[in-house]
């Protein structure tokens, strides 16, 4: 069963048609990747799907709810999580409290303002797990915005996945790292998504073909193929229009 | 902080309220405790907006203003027995005003933060203010409206006749509303105040509707600085137009941007800062604004994160012993700084002084000829002659005193 | 009634050409830094404060052309030495400094100046009626400033479509760092431009200053006005600004002319109350007596119900 069901959708900025009649089916679980070209459309998909920009036709379903048009923090709310390509953090927060944050509405409190949070002992708990996970443990007190590129990256990831969300949306969650920092990023998402439904854009094709299940490749706001990445290796049509040309010894 | 710490830290600030009037027991000082203790409420209200939500507001002394008129309308209504309740209740009937009015404006208002939200906020203050002229019957045209506050029921026998009485109620509703703005930081909603004055796209993908954060700091500023407005009215028996005007609303933006803000401290001493300069150098000067602008501008362009800031960037410093290295350095860029600003002053009061003959200092000028400025104006340009020369040695020791922290910090890590 | 009708309104054009002075220069200088410059009301009084010193010496003729110079050079100083300074601080710091340049240029004006008003003249040449109307006359010299504004608002306009300097303006507003790679000198221009327009407001200044009093709360009473203008008309929007100006130098000229008020349409609705009803000040409100916070009652309504502004485009 799909957990999350696009159909149709379009997407214009005035006369420009960005997407274009999209329908895409994420099964439960499983690791869907979405490449293609510049401009093909890849972060504006992310940004209809997650709410910030309202579609301009089509439907998604998610859990059989519908959220075209719906607002982020509805979405966020339902149980989707994303991170974004340029890093987008709360710098002048320290590093415990970014994810502390986002760890609030999946645990309950809502707009409280009589909960004093460094009461919340199981919160604080579940904070500093997820400080682990990411490997931050060592900078919680560091103010966001002051951290070394990879550990910002990091932190995007850990603020994403902190809820608990059960989809979690990765916008090239390894652009401007180094082969290394990649590496140790790409083992990162392994953990992290284990057992959850994973949606990627991303560029770099080692860590597309290692992570995904499954491979959605867009062109001019058109997914002109999904399928599993060795046929999609395969596949013709996508290496002459992703790649330009067509290998044949692939 | 440990718990400890933190308790005996407000214990201190409630000892220190307290003891105040041990120290200084003239009218004067009573007044000007009572004056400090408002405006601390309503500029760490103000800090909620902009220091802790990122809202800009020119127009924060209407739930300031709304909340001591209708004050005074209690203390009124207690007066002619229509109300019957001890009058120390009377902050709160300000605080739950000056939420009325937030709930409302706070609908249309916080959509944005930034321009708009500013721009909103100086046009309902303007409203506000105007609105008052004109409905005489409410707010009493300019000669404002008064009443007595002393003839509640008595509370333990006080009945408010004294200043000093009120002080003490002050102090009370001083710490406790302090408390609570404290404790709101620590919040889900106050810290996701701060995330939406942060990030408020991201805030929306993490579950929060930034509107609403935003909302629900609004509101909870406008309570405070409703709870100013009614110790306000308590303290003076009297509001005019004047506590709801734009002027108002400027100078509390001043105090809480001199005193730092983002940090919770800061407001605090902007507010005891200008109340000080307020009372004590207007009774000297009545230059004492163009001063305040001054010193409002330098802060600005030089202390961004205000007094608490400056005090704050010590912290590192400190934490690593180095602190001593810069007591040198300060000294040799002090005295000058300290002579400039003396002579400055000395300068402009004599260029503005009426009177032959002008003390300052307990020196005697001749305002009448050339000779005595241009002895002031050598003080003034030698003086940022040193300055000049001593801030690379200052920046100098600055940069090696924080160096050396950084490599004790890494040491401290490995 | 039709001259009542026919005075306020050019009485609204000649404040409304005034207050456009002042809001294309803001809107400029919004448009460039996107920043709102609080303090652009306190250089209109700065240059009738300078002129009417001018004007003590040299006559009113010299400092109509001086007055402003000064005040553009000011300005340029300010964004050189202040503004630049602030930027790398954020928005809110900019405006919090130019809401403190505000407060300080009216604490200087007194100092220099003092509090009282000043004796500021229009010129004797001026000193005739221009034309009779009803038995009314209308000033020369309120004619003089329709023709002033209109002069600079036409060579503004062709300077900023039709030269090189304007074009690159027009490009630097728009997309700075481009312009900054094509080796132009953006701030440069960004100081050039913020010198113009608060010399336009010293232009407006000089102008005012004998018609509406030149006093240190001058700026207080236009500045806020001058604000709810460019946001009505639209942020960065010259012809919002412009539709604005003169939507609210009409507006207050007519509400002030109009002796309607609350009992005339109760009247008509035939509803009585005494005199002693709680909300008697309601019931007895006149137009005349509402105008001047209707530009913020259009501001708040403007700001709720279309947050861009008239002609606005950007979100914030």
């Amino acid at each position: 069963m799909s957990v999350l069901s696009l159909h149709d959708v379009t997407k214009n900025f005035g006369e420009t048609e960005i997407i274009r009649g999209v329908s895409l089916n994420i099964e439960r679980g499983e690791k869907h990747a979405i490449i293609g070209p510049n401009g093909a459309g890849k972060s504006t998909l992310f940004h209809l799907i997650s709410g910030l920009y309202n579609v301009t036709g089509g439907s998604i379903k998610f859990k059989d709810k519908e959220i075209q048009n719906k607002k982020p923090y509805e979405i966020s709310r339902l149980g989707l999580a994303r991170s974004f390509q340029v890093t987008n953090i709360f710098a002048r927060l320290n590093v415990f409290e970014n994810v502390r944050c986002s760890l609030l509405w999946s645990s309950g409190y809502k707009y409280s303002f009589w909960h004093l949070l460094g009461r919340q002992k199981e919160l604080n708990e579940k904070t500093l797990e997820v400080l682990e996970q990411i490997g931050l443990q060592d900078k919680k007190l560091t103010p966001a915005g002051e951290l070394a590129y990879a550990h910002q990256r990091a932190l995007e990831l850990g603020i994403a996945i902190a809820s608990g969300a059960e989809v979690i949306m990765l916008d090239e969650p390894v652009a401007g790292m180094s082969l290394t920092e990649a590496e140790s990023a790409v083992e990162l998402i392994h953990r992290i998504t284990e057992g959850k439904t994973l949606i990627m854009v991303e560029h770099d094709m080692n860590i597309v073909f290692d992570v995904a299940d499954r491979i959605s490749v867009l062109v001019y706001g058109e997914v002109i193929a999904c399928d599993k990445p060795e046929n999609i290796r395969a596949n013709t049509h996508v290496q002459e229009a992703y790649l330009g040309e067509v290998v044949t010894d692939a | 902080m440990t718990v400890i710490k933190k308790s005996t830290v407000w214990i201190c600030y409630l000892l220190g309220l307290l003891a105040l009037p041990q120290f200084f027991d003239s009218v004067l000082a009573i007044s000007i405790f009572n004056q400090m203790a408002i405006a601390i409420v309503f500029a760490l209200s103000y800090n909620m907006l902009l220091g802790q939500g990122g809202m800009l507001s020119f127009g924060h002394a209407v739930y300031f203003g709304l909340g001591g008129f209708l004050a005074v309308h209690a203390l009124v209504m207690i007066e002619f027995e229509i109300l019957s309740f001890s009058i120390i209740w009377i902050p709160l009937v300000g605080g739950f005003i000056g939420l009325l009015a937030a709930l409302f404006i706070g609908t249309f208002s916080t959509h944005k933060a930034g321009t708009v939200f500013a721009m909103i906020s100086l046009g309902i203050g303007e409203l506000i203010a105007a609105s008052s002229l004109i409905f005489v019957s409410f707010f009493g045209g300019e000669a404002g409206i008064s009443g007595d506050r002393t003839f509640g029921p008595p509370f333990f026998g006080i009945e408010w006749f004294q200043n000093l009485e009120i002080y003490y109620l002050a102090v009370a509703w001083v710490f406790i509303a302090t408390l609570f703005m404290y404790f709101f930081t620590l919040t889900p909603a106050g810290k996701m105040a701060n995330a939406v004055r942060d990030n408020p796209e991201r805030a929306e993908f993490i579950g929060y509707s930034a509107r609403r954060v935003r909302y629900i700091t609004f509101c909870a500023a406008g309570f405070f600085a409703g709870i100013a407005g009614g110790l306000f009215a308590l303290n003076y028996e009297f509001i005019t137009e004047e506590n709801l005007n734009a002027a108002t609303s400027g100078r509390v933006l001043l105090s809480a941007y001199i005193g730092g803000l983002g940090y919770f401290i800061g407001p605090i001493i902007g507010a005891v800062v200008l109340t000080l300069m307020n009372s004590l150098l207007s009774n000297y000067s009545d230059l004492w604004m163009l001063y305040l602008g001054i010193m409002f501008l330098l802060t600005v362009l030089f202390l961004p994160r205000g007094f608490a800031g400056f005090i704050m960037m010590h912290q590192m410093v400190w934490a690593h012993g180095k602190i001593k290295s810069l007591v040198l350095p300060y000294l040799i860029t002090g005295v000058p700084s300290f002579i400039f600003v003396i002579a400055s002053v000395g300068l402009i009061e004599l260029s503005h002084t009426d009177e032959a003959e002008f003390y300052y200092l307990g020196l005697n000028f001749d305002s009448t000829t050339a000779i005595d400025f241009i002895l002031i104006s050598i003080a003034v340009l030698a003086a940022l002659f040193c300055i000049r020369k001593s801030l690379p040695q200052l920046r100098a020791a600055w940069e090696s005193a924080n160096e050396i922290s950084d490599d004790d910090e890494k040491e401290a890590q490995s | 009634m039709l001259e009542v009708f026919i005075f306020a309104t050019l009485n609204g054009l000649v404040t409304g050409l005034l207050l456009f002075m002042l809001a294309s220069g803001l809107t400029l200088i919004f448009s460039m830094m996107g920043v709102l410059n609080f303090a652009h009301a306190s250089f209109y009084m700065l240059g009738a404060y300078f002129a009417y010193s001018i004007s003590l010496h040299f006559g009113f003729w010299t400092g109509l052309i001086f007055a402003p110079i000064i005040v553009g050079v000011l300005g340029a100083l300010v964004e050189r030495y202040g503004l630049r300074r602030v930027h790398q601080h954020g928005h809110v710091a900019e405006l919090v400094f130019t809401f403190g340049l505000a407060f300080l240029i009216e604490e200087a004006v007194q100092f220099f100046w003092g509090a009282d008003t000043k004796n500021y003249q229009s010129p004797d040449l001026l000193d005739f009626p221009l034309f009779t109307l009803f038995g009314q006359e209308f000033p020369a010299y309120r004619g003089f400033m329709i023709g002033i504004s209109i002069t600079i608002f036409i060579s503004l306009y062709y300077v900023l479509t039709k030269s090189r300097i304007g074009i690159i303006i027009q490009a630097a507003l728009t997309h700075p760092h481009t312009v900054s790679n094509l080796g132009h000198n953006v701030p440069l221009i960004f100081m050039g431009v913020f010198g113009v327009g608060t010399a336009l407001a010293g232009v407006a200044g000089v102008m005012a200053g004998p018609v509406l009093t030149t006093f240190p709360g001058m700026a207080v009473v236009l500045g806020s006005i001058v604000f709810v203008i460019v946001v009505i008309g639209g942020l960065g929007s010259l012809a919002g600004a412009f539709i604005a100006s003169i939507l609210i130098g009409l507006l207050q000229s007519y509400a002030i002319a109009s002796d309607l008020g609350m009992p005339d349409l109760l009247n008509i609705l035939g509803i009585e109350f005494s005199r002693d009803h709680p909300l008697t000040d309601l019931w007895t409100l006149t137009l005349p007596q509402i105008a001047p916070i209707l530009p913020f009652l259009l501001l708040v309504l403007v700001l709720i119900f279309r947050p861009t502004g008239l002609m606005g485009k950007r979100e914030q």
